[in-house]
């Protein structure tokens, strides 16, 4: 099939009824939660893909993917109307959003913010058609070398835009490599850090671990202190931005694009980090700097586009490689393997109707966000006024059903506890849940690969750097860590030279 | 910060050690064959490393006076009591069925912070029950437990 019959195959896929309501439900939900602060994108995708064993996996994966999207969309609302992102990927969002708000154009914020997302959406699918396929070629010729270098480089990669501390986000990536490794081991066959208990025999699930350290801990988090939040009140009008309000940030969306779709690419890239990148750039090469912080539309129009278009690219690895790039890949990977998936190169040419079906439905769940969501917009600030009182128990309600219908077994419902407290106490305690995730589910990948190049290599390390992909990947690696350290140095050289004068 | 990263970093010395241990056990193999112990001992060697260092990193730093204590202002009640809760709720909802173990287990939590309309509280985990199982037991067919009582 060429190019574009594909294409038509895809929008064949998708436009079955089945997808067609998937793909609006998966929207729907995903503004929805992107709007409450609590569940977050992997929470949401957890709780319903118990729901979605009886159908395809097209299906799933489509569902899964109008949630991913529609989250990036939700959370610009609350950042804007109430500078409480309801996502990490929406904190840029909240600095020019709200000031927007305050001036009397939360109308044009967001506006600006879903043709935003709307144009960096459309971009990133482009771009995903295009590398996905090339990609998936190019990755029959990887070997286990490769695969072990690339996933470090990913881990890495993480660890390096940890938010916080770089060495506490490094054990945090050492500690899911351990919890990865519970239950049988790959090769021999024989259960390893099970402790007698056999519910552990499978492994810790993805699931509860998801919803406990990310949004048990966050709901816990919310409840130690005081649950108001004030939503601002203004008339939403002119959601459609004027021609002034476009010449300004025509150029912040096509930069945004571009930043948010190469930073998904990148193992350990994502929605978040990308809407970082966006507004630094666009306030360094803006005329007029000082708007900035001030209700500058670039500075919502950038990284509103930055996530929507990441949000489309990292699918790429993950679909071409077989490597989940960030956390809610993560969960993506699980629910291909859930339905009896393998991702990797193969995966393209084995289920063409996935892969040329999920990226229709990206093109149509976009079109659909924009349709529904701007008319839809005082539901989701009649949402926002929701009480947390009676919000916090329906989202723990959520989560109960999420991580009990995976196995219908309550020993799942004691490890979301488990790793809720732990989650608040990492918060606490000032480490990442990110970087555990991702380590957690590449650490068997990891595992695997290291010990097959081990084998292959009859036990020789110079393996990863003799072949020269790894050895590159690697080589960055390296670079990236020793980034990390040198202003370390530097600054207790300082201090010995102060010392010595 | 000081005291918080020195506690912390004992504790992940502690989990290290104890992977590194379990690791020995079952076996690390060689480096031509290696055993199913052998990721693990590498990974909480480092994890031991790195804890380490962030103990040091943390005992030659001044502490910071002006930072208010963690837990402070914490309303540990709550937290526990949504806890202890949710605990019981695991252990109970076999036996008692999801209809009446949610039910109860919703009548608490929207309980904990109501405080003027408390007589609409069971009207509130009566909705919030029969919705989520409507949807999700009965359209979306999760298998949810019948307990003792049969619903």
């Amino acid at each position: 099939m060429d190019f574009f019959g594909s294409i038509i195959y895809g929008f064949q896929v998708t436009f079955q009824p089945i997808n067609f309501l998937f793909c609006g439900v998966g929207v729907l939900v995903g503004t929805l939660v992107g709007v409450l602060p609590g569940i977050g994108p992997a929470g949401a995708m957890a709780l319903l893909l118990p729901a979605t064993f009886k159908f395809s996996p097209t299906s799933t994966i489509i569902l899964l993917a109008g949630i991913y999207y529609g989250v990036q969309y939700g959370g610009s609302t609350t950042s804007i109307l109430v500078k409480i992102p309801g996502e990490a990927s929406s904190v840029m969002t909240c600095i020019d959003g709200h000031q927007m708000a305050r001036q009397g154009r939360a109308g044009p914020a967001l506006g600006i913010a879903a043709w935003g997302s709307f144009i960096a959406g459309t971009i990133s699918n482009i771009g995903l058609m295009l590398v996905a396929i090339p990609l998936a070629h190019a990755a029959l010729r990887l070997g286990p070398p490769e695969y072990f270098a690339l996933m470090c480089t990913g881990l890495i990669i993480v660890t390096y835009l940890a938010q916080g501390s770089v060495l506490k986000a490094v054990m945090m990536g050492l500690v899911g490599i351990i919890l990865g490794s519970i239950g049988l081991d790959l090769i021999s066959g024989f259960p390893r850090f099970t402790f007698g208990i056999n519910e552990l025999t499978d492994g810790v699930g993805i699931v509860p671990l998801v919803m406990g350290l990310f949004g048990i801990s966050e709901i816990l988090e919310n409840l130690e202190g005081s649950l108001e939040r004030e939503v601002f009140k203004t008339r939403i009008k002119n959601l459609w931005p004027s021609l002034k309000d476009w010449m300004e940030a025509k150029w912040a969306i096509v930069r945004g694009s571009v930043i948010g779709f190469l930073l998904g690419v990148l193992p350990g890239g994502g929605a978040v980090i990308s809407t970082f990148v966006s507004y630094a750039v666009e306030k360094k090469i803006s005329k007029h700097p000082e708007k900035f912080g001030e209700g500058a539309i670039e500075g919502v129009a950038g990284p509103e586009s930055a996530n929507n278009a990441a949000a489309g690219s990292s699918l790429i690895p993950l679909l071409s490689l077989g490597i989940p790039p960030n956390p809610i890949m993560a969960i993506f990977f699980s629910a291909l393997i859930i339905h009896g998936i393998q991702p990797g190169p193969l995966l393209i040419r084995q289920h063409p109707d996935l892969f040329w079906g999920l990226v229709a439905s990206l093109y149509l769940g976009n079109g659909l966000l924009l349709v529904l969501n701007l008319p839809l917009i005082g539901i989701w600030i009649k949402v926002l006024e929701i009480p947390y009182k009676i919000l916090f128990p329906m989202i723990l309600l959520f989560c109960i059903i999420g991580v009990y219908s995976m196995n219908n077994l309550s020993f799942d419902l004691y490890v979301m506890l488990f790793f809720g407290v732990v989650g608040w106490l990492m918060r606490k305690f000032g480490y990442e849940g990110a970087p555990l995730i991702l380590a957690f589910v590449l650490g068997p990948m990891l595992e695997n690969a290291l010990r097959q190049s081990l084998l292959i290599s009859q036990g020789s390390f110079l393996i990863f750097v003799t072949r020269p992909i790894s050895a590159i990947a690697l080589g960055f690696a390296f670079l990236l860590l020793l980034t990390t350290l040198l202003p370390h140095f530097k600054k207790r050289r300082r201090q010995y030279d102060q010392f010595k004068e | 910060m000081k005291t918080l990263d020195q506690t912390s970093s004992l504790f992940w010395l502690l989990v290290s050690i104890l992977v590194f241990a379990e690791s020995l056990r079952i076996g690390i193999g060689t480096v031509q064959n290696p055993g199913m112990g052998f990721m693990t001992f590498g990974a909480s060697g480092i994890l031991g490393i790195l804890s380490l260092v962030l103990f040091l990193q943390a005992s030659v730093r001044k502490e910071d006076l002006r930072q208010k204590p963690l837990f402070a202002g914490t309303l540990w009640r709550r937290i526990f009591f949504v806890l202890l809760a949710l605990t019981v709720y695991a252990r109970v909802m076999p036996v008692l069925g999801y209809l009446i173990s949610t039910f109860v287990l919703m009548t608490l939590l929207f309980g904990i912070l109501e405080k003027k309309r408390i007589k609409f509280v069971p009207l509130y985990a009566l909705v919030a029950t029969l919705f989520t199982h409507l949807v999700f037991s009965k359209w979306l067919n999760c298998q949810f437990p019948h307990g003792l009582f049969g619903f």
